[in-house]
């Protein structure tokens, strides 16, 4: 994986996750503009995604395919869910919901820097 | 008797938590048994039946399906302390990790929490609805 690329992700996932987090302390629901803020993270996934194809067809790395897409597709579910929810839930528990969304992109991101053997 | 949603509020959070685990530990499961049952067919197998109890948690939740939700995570209960000790126990069997190896470690401790908190919140919302 392109390591300043995965620091984009997970510097990014730490801001929304702040914001999402002062967002349940202030009892909150999920505004529009976090919304966009997750929009740019996503937009940064594909483009990871679309990097690790190109990378995986060219250079042939040792990774297991499976894993690594697997981790991928997963990754890019999360904050689309969340969105949805965010409609869904007028409460400060779609904040929540966000913040772990946040998290689990971030953490997955650290995974899928093992899986492709960079830490 | 009218209840309150096991989907609504902190009921979307645990919808969330357990979303994510049925999704980790089915992949995990499916990919396991799928390239390397031979290894460690029991570890396996079990992250598989794992994986399926927190689909079936997340759908009866998510749903407001009570009876199933009080079934599904009370199993969840009962596998994560029985595999947690086993695989503490009982090494030999347990050569790869599972969801619920050492009670879930591998994944922050949530999948020892989880199920408290999943029948804590069947039960407050299984109260009638009050006023507040």
């Amino acid at each position: 994986m392109i390591v300043p690329l995965a620091l984009l992700v997970v510097g990014l996932c730490a801001v929304l996750g702040a914001w999402a987090l002062w967002f349940v302390v202030r009892d909150r629901a999920v505004v529009l503009r976090q919304l966009w803020g997750g929009a740019v993270v996503e937009a940064v996934l594909v483009v990871q995604a679309i990097v690790a194809g190109v990378l995986a067809a060219t250079q042939a790395p040792d990774v297991d395919g499976v894993l690594l897409w697997g981790y991928v597709l997963t990754q890019l579910l999360i904050l689309p869910i969340a969105a949805a929810w965010a409609f869904a839930e007028r409460t400060r528990w779609s904040s929540v919901v966000l913040l772990v969304g946040a998290l689990t992109v971030a953490f997955l991101e650290y995974r899928l820097l093992q899986i492709w053997g960079t830490v | 008797m009218k209840t309150r949603s096991t989907a609504s509020g902190p009921g979307r959070l645990l919808v969330a938590v357990y979303g994510i685990l049925a999704l980790a530990a089915t992949a995990r499961g499916l990919y396991q048994v799928a390239t390397k049952l031979h290894e460690a067919p029991v570890a396996y197998l079990l992250s598989l039946a794992a994986g399926l109890v927190y689909i079936v948690a997340t759908i009866a939740l998510a749903k407001d399906w009570r009876t199933a939700a009080w079934w599904a995570v009370s199993i969840e209960l009962v596998g994560v302390l029985t595999v947690g000790v086993l695989s503490l126990t009982v090494v030999d069997d347990f050569p790869d990790e599972t969801v619920w190896s050492a009670f879930g470690q591998g994944y922050g401790y949530i999948p020892v929490i989880l199920p408290f908190l999943g029948l804590l919140w069947l039960w407050r919302t299984g109260r009638p609805a009050e006023t507040t």
